[in-house]
Parts: structure tokens; C-alpha cells; sequence
């Protein structure tokens, strides 16, 4: 009986430390220490920081359904003094938003509820979203900001731009992405040489470096039958035919040839295509360069083209020049002369497959080159990689590492994948798209940022909606010709690489504006864009000039000014003392060079339209540099008066 | 101090709940035991054999004791947990990190339930290899047996409340096995259950109505029984 007792002593005690232990392990858990830890430090500060009570600190962040806890050790969040502060003390960078409206884990990801270090930041067995990587952060703002430019995001904002220009929607569905104008394939035979088709596939950017076509770890076999399917189609989109070369320019005599070349090389310039195409790496950005076009494309085809390019390749954006035949037999001479590829690789070797055409058909659908390009013998994309939509949700048991020990988290397999297509399992067909680290990372960026969490309708910023504005009738037809949005936009439409047109008229004076056409030139010195010379007829210019003059007309910026000597007087001494123009803008061969001249201003600009730009200059131009002096409307109308004189 | 007592003892609250005297004279040692529900239910007679430990292993009382425990750390939880699906796990993340002994409560539930099936098992181990489910006992075995299943449904009713994958899983699979019962009986059991055709905020509730009252209350009842009977058929 004794012995029974004792055992019933032992575990009764036993049984009560037992009881002691949970009790304990809550009083010394790691957010007190961190919140005595925190109160100690502040004790030392030299400015007056409130310790914090002892208990968890949370946020109940209704709106998107989640009680974030963070706070209980991460204190100093919102004290500045505390900018230096080590973690988890320190207080947050500059921040856009309120962090007690928004909470902490609806950007940073982790497990919010959590009131442990290792739990909080989620890297625990059955949570799903861990923390997110601070090189990733910005993929946090595309979930609510589906806009075309987040501000404060430029990571994201390069991401989500070089998602669309490398199409990759062409492979992947992706919500919020335009499909990219590639190339049609049709009449590629008849296009260009088949050495340089096979080099192509191979490598695309060993022949132009910023080209958009990525690489598809092609072998020499594949290269070849792919290149010999696609050399057998000779036949122009629409069945457009190819027309012979002029006699002129198919049996020149050598000195007539010479001749040819340097009248060509002169148009050349003249027409200013440098501005939209590099020549081996300077010049225009807008199109492919062509340093070395000689050697890809054959000199009809090229003949062809220029003469009138969207006939030969419709959509394309290069515009029709308006080159007489002579012209034009002089700039393909000059061309064909001049950029030739002399360093070109030396093809893979060679021997003619009789199943060619099988085999290149059956590459051109497992890697999918319909998904960007048209062609009329395989017209549908039919091996499409993963939807993309929601791939910032996707979770980490759903992804193969294969045999990489990089990071086991989503954002570290999207960049390796970006940067290495191939490595986590061979029959991966992604091609390599020759991205740096940071684009990479950038990429990667914008595909987190789509995740299928559900944000309230309020919150999210959509993007504005695309204008579908399009010009009708004969000034229509030369904006599809000259492919002017390529560069300008019309009422919210179009690309802008030069200005915006959509009020043009009331900018500028009707007479200056044919005058412009007549012979285009820059009105600013220091850009590389320069508009082109298209060589338009007389009927042409009036057409365009008369159009804009109707339908490029903002009445919201028409004002008079009165020019009496007085004003005049008066505005030229706002201009040269008061605000000092004369540091940016020319005027009588004296001044800066950063904004535009202003010698004939008054005959090329019309008044409303000065008077309201030096009102308020980023109401017109959000990026512009022209500084806004929130001017009173006699000063403005002074300025405006003087320069107006300016003739 | 005896004059406190002594006026303790002829108080109304007192005689009303002990209706006999101190048990001084054999007459009110036998009322004592007579008049009080944890002494009357012993049996009046044990065998000496039947009291030495190896004989039941305790293994009833184990069982008891581990019920008695889930009933306890039970009633608590329900203080925080709703059986919501928009709340349900939340609710447990909260009883983890925010709940004082909270995550101490969950665990001693979850392993007192893990024992509970193992002890009740055993138990009816050992009273299958002793052969003391032999008359008069049989009645007895019949109710045990029953106490098994309940013990189960408890243990299975559970799984579901935490609101995870693996919860949700296990009652998919277990709520689609129960469709295979024949008679076209299976898919009606099977709604009755979920409270529609898969595991979604009805069957939440069913769960935790069955967990948290109806199925204790049964095991209740049934354990009633079963340790009358125990006593009165010389069990201790």
C-alpha cells in the first residue's frame, strides 16, 4: 500500500509540472522577449519614443479578410525614429499605403496570424504563400494595380513590358496581354537566303542582338529541316507576286551601278531611316536594323517591299515611302552595296533530308511557331505552354525542381526557369529568350503579381480602356500607309515615340504645318527620333493638313491675346529676367539646348495654345521637363504676346 | 470547530443531499452506501483475483479518464472555435499562436483522442482473450461494442473541424465510402451526413453538432450502462 502511494506522489507531481509547462512556454515566448527587447531600446533613444505595452498587437484587416500579427514584434514600424533600428524594430521605408487600412501580408505575403518568427514568415510545412522575397516586392502592387503604369513600380512596369513584347502570349494564355505583329511566314522562301535561315534559328541575336525572336536551342539537324520546310514556301501573304527588277537595276554597267549607289546613299539619308532602324547597332529603335539585310533578304524581294511594303507584308508598320522608280532602284543599289554581312557564321554542315518538309512541319508545331507567327500550312497554335493568368497563385507542390538545387520557392523557379528554359526537365520546349538577371527578375516580378487572391472590386485600378480611334476617308488611308501611330497618337491611340497629335491644330499654324511636311525637320536637335521624309505630294499634304485642322482641334485651349507693344514689352522682360527662358530655349542664336528653339515660334505656334502650355505645362505633357511657374494670366499673356512676335 | 460542524451536518442543504446521519451505527454505514450513487454502484461483492492490475490492465478506466479529459479540453475549445468555413481555421491559427494554452488545449485533445481509440481497443482486446464477454457478460460485450463505434465517430466527426486539406480530404473519401452501402441506403446516409453532396458549411455543422453533443451524449448514456452492468456483474 505503501508503494502505491509513493507512485500516486510521483505521478500527481509529475503530472502538475506537466500542467506547468504550457503556462510557461506562454509567458516566455518569443514576442515578449521581443517587445522588452524593443522598450529597452527605446529607453535609450534620444528622442522620445512610447514603450509599448506588453500583449499582441494585431490588425484586423476586414477588406481583404486577413488578421495580421506582425506588429507584435515588428514595433517601430511607423516611428521614424527608429529608421535605423535593427529588425524586427526597424521602421518601414517609405510607404503608399496606409499600413493600418492595408495590414502587412496582403503585400509581403508569409502567415500573418502567426506570433512566431519561422511561422510568421511562412516557410513551415502547409502554408502556401511564404514570405515574399524583397528582390519580388513589386509583384505585390499588380495585384490590385492592373493599370499600364503602376507608379512606384518600375521592376513591375519593365516586367509586364517585356511580357508583351516578347509575346508571350503567342505560347501562354495570359489575361491583360495584346498579342505582338510578328512576321508572317508566307513567302519567306522567296524572302530570304537559306544560309542565313539556318544561322537564324540557331541563334537569332548573333544577327540582331535586340531582336524579339528567342532562341530554340535548335540542333544543326533540326535547324536544317526547319529552314528547308519553310524555304518552300515562296508565295507572298495574299498571294501577292513579286515583280522583276527594273532592267536599271538588274544589268547595270559597274559605273552606272556606282552611280546608283551614291544617289541611293543620299535618299537614304534623306528619308531619314535611320530614325525608326539601327545600322549594326545606332540609330532608331522602333524597327530591326539593317547593318547586314543584304545578306538575309534577296534584292527583288527587297525591291518589292520598299516599293510598297505592306503589300508584300501586310500589318507591317514600316510606311510606303514616296520613292519614284529611279529612287528606289538607286536605294536598293545602295543597300545591296553597303550592308552586307561579312562576319556571317558558317552554316552547320549540311546534307538534304528527303523528309525534310515532315520533319519541319513536325518541329514548326512542337515548338509552337504558330503561336507568333502566320503560316498558311500549320495555321493554329497547338502546342500552347500553361496558362499564365494566375501563376503568381501557383502552389510549390505543383512545381518540378527537377534535379536544380536553386531555392524550392515560386519566385526563385520563374526567374531560373526565364534565365535557364530547359533545366528543370529536358522536354521542357520554352525557348531561351536571352533575358538578363534583371529582366529576368523583372519578368518574374509581373508574373507574381498574378495571383487569383480576391481583392475587393474597389481596390483594384484597372487599366484605362485602349482607344479604338482610327481615321476614316483619304487622311485615313495615308495614316495606314505612312503608318503614322507607329510614332504619333491620335486621340489616346497609337504609339508615342513622337508627340501626341490630338490637338495638333490647335497648336500649331495651318501654313506651318504644310510647310513641315514639305521638308520635316526636328524641332528639337537632341533627339535621335527624327520624323522621316515620305516624300508626300503636294494633294497629300493638303489632305493630311486639312483633316487635322478639322478634327485635331481642342477648344478648350483656344484664347486671345492681345500683342500691344506694352505686353509685348512686358513679356520679354518676364522671358529674359523674371523666369529666364533664355537657359533652355534658343532665341536669336543665343541660349540652351534643352528645349526647342523659339527664333520663328510665332509662326509656327498659335497663341492659345502657348498661353495655356506655360499655364500649366504638365496638364498637356505629364513627363514634360518645361517647369510649371503657376503663372498669373497677365504674365502668361505677356509671354505669350512676346513670343508671338517672335516670327 | 465540532459545534461548526455539527451545525453543518443539521443543516437543511446538507440533510437534503446525505439523508442519513454520520455512519456511526451499522444502519447508517449501510445508508451511506445505499443513498450515494458513486458508492452504491460498486458491487457488492469483488473477487480478490479481479482487483489485482493485470487482470483488466485498467484499460476501462483509462478510457473513462480519457474521456473525461476530452470532455474537458473540449468544452474549451468550443469556446473559440466557430464551425464556420470562412472562420474555422482561423479560428485554430488563433488557438496556436494567440490563445493562452491554446496550442496546449488542441494538442492534449488531439492525443488524448489518438488514445482514446487505442485504449478502447485494447480494452476490448482484453476482454475478448479473457473470454469475459461470456454470460452473463454478453449483453455487456453488446454495449461495448457500441462504445467502440461511438468512440470513432467521435475520433472521425473531429477530423473534419479543423478545416484543412487533410480534413476536408478524409471526410470526401470517408463520406464517399460510405455511398458503397448497399440498398441504395448509402447515398441517402451520405447527404444525411453532409448535409448535401460534398464536404462544404453544412456539413461543418453536422460535424460539429455530432462531435460536440450528439455522439458524447450517446457515449454518455451507453457508458452508463455499461459500468452498471460492470459493477453489478463483479467488475471493478
Amino acid at each position: 500500500m505503501n508503494s502505491l502511494r509513493k507512485y500516486f506522489a510521483i505521478a500527481s507531481v509529475a503530472l502538475l509540472i506537466v500542467l506547468a509547462v504550457s503556462p510557461l512556454k506562454d509567458y516566455f515566448s518569443e514576442w515578449r522577449s521581443y517587445q522588452y527587447q524593443y522598450n529597452a531600446l527605446v529607453a535609450t533613444l534620444p528622442q522620445r519614443v512610447k514603450p509599448v505595452p506588453i500583449g499582441i498587437k494585431q490588425q484586423w484587416v476586414q477588406k481583404f479578410d486577413r488578421v495580421d500579427r506582425c506588429e507584435t514584434c515588428h514595433l517601430g514600424i511607423s516611428e521614424p525614429a527608429l529608421k535605423h533600428a535593427k529588425q524586427p524594430f526597424t521602421a518601414h521605408p517609405n510607404i503608399y499605403h496606409d499600413i493600418d487600412e492595408f495590414g502587412c501580408t496582403i503585400c509581403h505575403d508569409g502567415q500573418g496570424a502567426a506570433t512566431e518568427y519561422k511561422e510568421s514568415i511562412g516557410k513551415v510545412k502547409f502554408w502556401e504563400k511564404p514570405i515574399l522575397p524583397k528582390d519580388f516586392m513589386e509583384a505585390s502592387c499588380a495585384k490590385c494595380h492592373k493599370e499600364q503604369n503602376v507608379p512606384e513600380a518600375p521592376i513591375l512596369n519593365e516586367g509586364r513590358k517585356l511580357i508583351e513584347q516578347s509575346n508571350c502570349v503567342g505560347c501562354h494564355k495570359i489575361d491583360g496581354y495584346d498579342k505582338q505583329w510578328v512576321p508572317r511566314l508566307d513567302g519567306i522562301g522567296s524572302k530570304v537566303n537559306r544560309t542565313w535561315l539556318v544561322n537564324w534559328l540557331k541563334n537569332p541575336k548573333a544577327y540582331f542582338p535586340q531582336t524579339r525572336m528567342p532562341n530554340f536551342l535548335l540542333s544543326d539537324e533540326e535547324a536544317n529541316n526547319l529552314a528547308d520546310f519553310l524555304m518552300t514556301f515562296t508565295t507572298p501573304p495574299a498571294n501577292a507576286s513579286l515583280e522583276k527588277l527594273p532592267a536599271q537595276l538588274a544589268s547595270a554597267s559597274a559605273a552606272a551601278k556606282a552611280k546608283m549607289i551614291s544617289l541611293g546613299a543620299t535618299k537614304f539619308s534623306e528619308a531619314r531611316c535611320i530614325s525608326c532602324h539601327m545600322i549594326n547597332g545606332k540609330g532608331g529603335y522602333v524597327a530591326n536594323d539593317l547593318g547586314k539585310v543584304a545578306s538575309k533578304v534577296n534584292e527583288t524581294w527587297l525591291y518589292n517591299y520598299l516599293e510598297n511594303p505592306k503589300r508584300i507584308s501586310p500589318d507591317v508598320e514600316m510606311p510606303r515611302f514616296r520613292f519614284t522608280k529611279n529612287n528606289l532602284a538607286d536605294v536598293v543599289a545602295y543597300m545591296e552595296d553597303q550592308f552586307v554581312d561579312y562576319d556571317a557564321p558558317q552554316p552547320p554542315p549540311y546534307t538534304p533530308d528527303p523528309a525534310a518538309y515532315e520533319k519541319g512541319l513536325a518541329l514548326y508545331k512542337h515548338y509552337n511557331c504558330a503561336g507568333c507567327h502566320e503560316l498558311s500550312a500549320a495555321p493554329k497554335a497547338e502546342e500552347m505552354g500553361p496558362e499564365l493568368t494566375y501563376v503568381g497563385s501557383k502552389k510549390i507542390y505543383e512545381i518540378d525542381f527537377g534535379q536544380t538545387t536553386i531555392e524550392q520557392n515560386l519566385p526563385s523557379y520563374l526567374k531560373t526557369k526565364l534565365l535557364h528554359p530547359r533545366i528543370f526537365t529536358p522536354a521542357m520546349k520554352m525557348p531561351d529568350f536571352g533575358f538578363t538577371d534583371e529582366q529576368a527578375r523583372a519578368v518574374t516580378v509581373a508574373l507574381l503579381g498574378n495571383t487569383d487572391e480576391k481583392i475587393p472590386a474597389a481596390y483594384i485600378v484597372h487599366p484605362k480602356p485602349k482607344s479604338t480611334f482610327m481615321p476614316q476617308g483619304d487622311f485615313g488611308k495615308l495614316v495606314r500607309s505612312l503608318s503614322c501611330m507607329s510614332c504619333h497618337v491620335m486621340n489616346g491611340n497609337g504609339r508615342l515615340v513622337a508627340t501626341d497629335l490630338s490637338m495638333e491644330a490647335s497648336q500649331v499654324q495651318e501654313k506651318w504645318l504644310e510647310g513641315y511636311f514639305k521638308v520635316p525637320y526636328s524641332l528639337r536637335p537632341i533627339l535621335t527620333e527624327r520624323m522621316p521624309n515620305f516624300f508626300l505630294s503636294d494633294a497629300e499634304i493638303r489632305t493630311i493638313a486639312g483633316y487635322m485642322e478639322k478634327v485635331f482641334i481642342a477648344d478648350s485651349i483656344e484664347h486671345n491675346v492681345k500683342t500691344t507693344p506694352a505686353a509685348v514689352a512686358s513679356g520679354k522682360g518676364l522671358f529674359f529676367q523674371k523666369y529666364g527662358c533664355q537657359s533652355c530655349h534658343q532665341v536669336g542664336g543665343k541660349g540652351g539646348y534643352v528645349g526647342p528653339p523659339l527664333d520663328k515660334v510665332g509662326s509656327r505656334l498659335k497663341e492659345g495654345w502657348i498661353f495655356h502650355w506655360l499655364k500649366d505645362p504638365q496638364a498637356y505633357r505629364p513627363n514634360s521637363i518645361q517647369p510649371d511657374y503657376k503663372l498669373t494670366d497677365e504674365d502668361a499673356e505677356a509671354l505669350t504676346a512676346y513670343l508671338m512676335t517672335l516670327k | 470547530m465540532k459545534k461548526a460542524f455539527e451545525k453543518l451536518f443539521r443543516s437543511q442543504v446538507w440533510r437534503s443531499m446525505f439523508r442519513h446521519g454520520l455512519p456511526l451505527s451499522n444502519r447508517t454505514r449501510a445508508e451511506a452506501v445505499f443513498y450515494n450513487f458513486f458508492l452504491h454502484v460498486h458491487p457488492t461483492k469483488v473477487r480478490k483475483r479481479s482487483v489485482k492490475f493485470t487482470y483488466t490492465w485498467g484499460l476501462g478506466g483509462l478510457s473513462l479518464g480519457l474521456f473525461i479529459i476530452l470532455v474537458f479540453t473540449g468544452g474549451l475549445l468550443m469556446l473559440y472555435y466557430r464551425p464556420s468555413v470562412a472562420q474555422a481555421y482561423w479560428d485554430m491559427k488563433d488557438l496556436q499562436f494567440v490563445v493562452s494554452n491554446g496550442r496546449f488545449l488542441r494538442n492534449m485533445h488531439r492525443w488524448a483522442a489518438h488514445a482514446m481509440v487505442a485504449i478502447v481497443f485494447l480494452h476490448m482486446m482484453r476482454v475478448f482473450y479473457t473470454g469475459s464477454y461470456r454470460p452473463p457478460k454478453e449483453f455487456n460485450w453488446v454495449i461495448g461494442v457500441f462504445l467502440l463505434v461511438t468512440t470513432i465517430l467521435l475520433s472521425y466527426t473531429g477530423y473534419l473541424l479543423p478545416w484543412d486539406q487533410l480534413s476536408f480530404w478524409g471526410i470526401s473519401v470517408g463520406t464517399n465510402m460510405v455511398k458503397a452501402v448497399p440498398f441504395g441506403l448509402g447515398d441517402t446516409i451520405s447527404y444525411l451526413l453532409l448535409g448535401g453532396t460534398m464536404v462544404g458549411e453544412n456539413a461543418l455543422v453536422r460535424f460539429y453538432v455530432l462531435h460536440c453533443f450528439i455522439i458524447p451524449v450517446a457515449a454518455v448514456v451507453l457508458m452508463a450502462i455499461h459500468f452498471w452492468r460492470v459493477r453489478k456483474d463483479g467488475g471493478v
